[in-house]
């Protein structure tokens, strides 16, 4: 596979305050890729250092097959955030108006706008004044702008985030399409739009890469089992639950049990334990319970989300 | 991109006057020179007509005010131009670069293959075409109106006054969008266009020796065109390409600004 755009240690400063510290990925042609991170976390930043539209402090970013045209703008599709258009134009004459922009003859231009309008379900609103648009309209109106030229990568700024769940449902619905046909890079504070839509995370924490890979392969490698208490609510249990972390951040030291537990995670009435190794960690943990009398209600055996890999991995 | 650049900046022409449509200031701006233009000769006019009527005079009181020359009434027409047609200009074009990137729309547009200077330059040439399509359409009533009413005015002074009043016009609209681009908030770049007009009227009306090559002194040279004729014609040429050469200047230095951070938000 081939990277469409490669970066290499984009960094940008803001006066003393560090956006974005050193970023270096890649996004290969035909994937998905989420740039995932809190909110702060350095995403618009990037996003707009990719598109042009903030000159990058530091480092590169060198797309493929810019050609001989030099301008590597018309390779990008940029929908922000929430999209401004001029509200006294119709979704159409504007849809007409972002593909003439880019090179395209008037009546090429038209089409390809009668094209996508339907595409995103705007074929209705096509002659209102865009001033009159909702927010999903609005959006999925950037989107249709955003292709017009057929860009090569689609580049998204919280495409999602400012709708309510029906209007999020239909963008996340057309990107789901829009992805068998182009590369695209969004931003993201959602971890769920991530997971169900993308190829590739790219985690980013206080402007630098906390985790980045392939979504199969990041919740493969990082799944391990999990064992979840939970106990009744009388006082020996709570003195009980209070102390866990001394019991078996011990027991961790134990020949026996060592590195058994990984990670100890008490939450009221119930305590999660990250473990390597089920059985033996079970084990442990039932001998435990019965030598102090506790009243157990409830074990549980699982695996550890990608949710719980975000909030570690931004957490940490 | 250099061969796709002017059809790009012809669309973004065709954009901004058809947003000149839509928001009605191709209708009200030519709409307030006609009438300012068609003020000045009908109240001259009817003024000795006004004072009567006013009632406070003693009976027998001869009212006899010398009608002026046509070609003075046309200079006053320009007068009035420079103060209420220039603040109407100014308000109208103050939002243009200021209102799309506090809203976003510019970034929009400029992630698109479009260089700064299209951006710049389409919104210069419709608000020029706004400022000279106004100015004309207000000096061309006033002379019809000077004329009929008070006397005949011939073609090339006015003409001549139009292009070198048009010229000032169009220096104090470029001044604005440079204003525009370089500040946030539209009202400060009205005000601070505004200022500078009046500043540099002003120090060619105080040092008519020393700066009567800058761009303010336009103004007056367009009052002695209507009325009486160039006493140094050398000068008017200086402060005529003198103009030409700062709003070239202008519109480059407002394209690197926008360059420099196409967006503020």
């Amino acid at each position: 596979m081939t990277a469409l755009l490669q970066v290499k240690g984009l960094a940008k400063s803001f006066g003393a305050v560090h956006a974005v510290k050193g970023l270096d990925f890649a996004i290969e042609e035909g994937r998905c890729v989420a740039l995932l991170g809190p909110n702060g976390a350095g995403k618009t930043t990037t996003i707009r250092m990719i598109t042009g539209l903030l000159k990058p402090t530091e480092g590169q970013l060198r797309f493929s097959g810019t050609g001989s045209s030099g301008d590597e703008r018309r390779l990008i599709g940029y929908l922000p955030q929430s999209p401004a258009f001029y509200n006294w134009m119709t979704g159409f004459e504007y849809a007409v108006y972002a593909g003439r922009l880019c090179g395209l003859p008037a009546k090429a231009a038209r089409e390809r706008a009668k094209e996508l309008m339907a595409l995103v379900g705007l074929s209705g609103a096509a002659e209102r004044r865009i001033g009159g648009y909702s927010g999903g309209m609005k959006q999925r109106l950037g989107l249709a702008q955003a292709l017009m030229h057929r860009p090569k990568l689609l580049v998204m700024d919280e495409p999602v985030s400012a709708l309510d769940p029906l209007g999020r449902r239909e963008v996340l619905e057309l990107l789901r399409e829009l992805k068998r046909e182009t590369t695209m890079l969004f931003s993201t504070h959602v971890l769920h739009d991530a997971e169900e839509l993308c190829d590739d995370v790219i985690i980013i924490r206080d402007g630098q890469i906390a985790l980045q890979g392939r979504v199969a392969a990041i919740r493969a490698e990082h799944r391990s089992p999990v064992i979840e208490l939970r106990l009744e609510r009388d006082a020996a249990s709570e003195r009980w639950l209070q102390s866990c972390e001394t019991h078996f951040g011990d027991a961790a030291g134990e020949p026996a049990g060592a590195g058994l537990i990984q990670a100890i995670h008490v939450q009221d009435g119930s305590v999660r334990f990250t473990v390597r190794e089920v059985d033996a960690a079970r084990q442990l943990l039932l001998e435990r319970l019965a030598k102090d009398r506790i009243k157990l209600t409830r074990l549980e055996v699982g695996h550890s989300s990608l949710e719980d890999l975000f909030m570690k991995v931004v957490t940490a | 991109m250099r061969t796709a650049s002017l059809p790009v900046y012809l669309v973004m022409v065709q954009k901004e006057l058809l947003e000149l449509v839509r928001s009605f200031k191709l209708l009200w701006v030519p709409l307030v020179f006609v009438l300012l233009g068609i003020m000045q000769p009908v109240s001259i006019y009817y003024m000795p007509l006004l004072l009567e009527s006013a009632g406070n005079l003693p009976d027998g009181t001869v009212i006899d005010i010398p009608m002026p020359l046509g070609s003075e009434v046309l200079a006053q027409t320009l007068r009035q131009f420079g103060t209420l047609g220039m603040l109407i200009l100014a308000l109208a074009s103050m939002g243009v670069v200021s209102g799309e990137r506090n809203s976003g729309a510019a970034s929009l547009i400029l992630v698109k293959p479009v260089s700064t200077l299209s951006y710049i330059g389409s919104k210069w040439t419709s608000m020029l075409l706004l400022t000279w399509g106004s100015l004309s359409a207000g000096y061309l009533a006033s002379w019809y109106y000077t004329g009929l009413l008070i006397g005949e005015v011939a073609p090339g002074e006015v003409l001549g006054s139009l292009l070198a009043y048009g010229l000032w016009l169009s220096f104090a609209t470029t001044m604005t969008l440079l204003f525009g681009t370089m500040l946030r908030s539209p009202a400060a770049a009205a005000f601070s266009s505004l200022g500078l007009s009046a500043a540099l009227s002003l120090l060619s009306g105080l040092f008519p020796k020393q700066l009567g090559w800058n761009p303010g002194a336009l103004s007056g040279y367009a009052y002695q065109l209507a009325a009486d004729g160039v006493r140094n014609p050398d000068k008017l040429w200086w402060a005529v390409s003198a103009t030409a050469l700062l709003i070239a200047l202008a519109l480059a230095a407002s394209a690197a600004l926008l360059g420099r951070s196409p967006a503020v938000d």
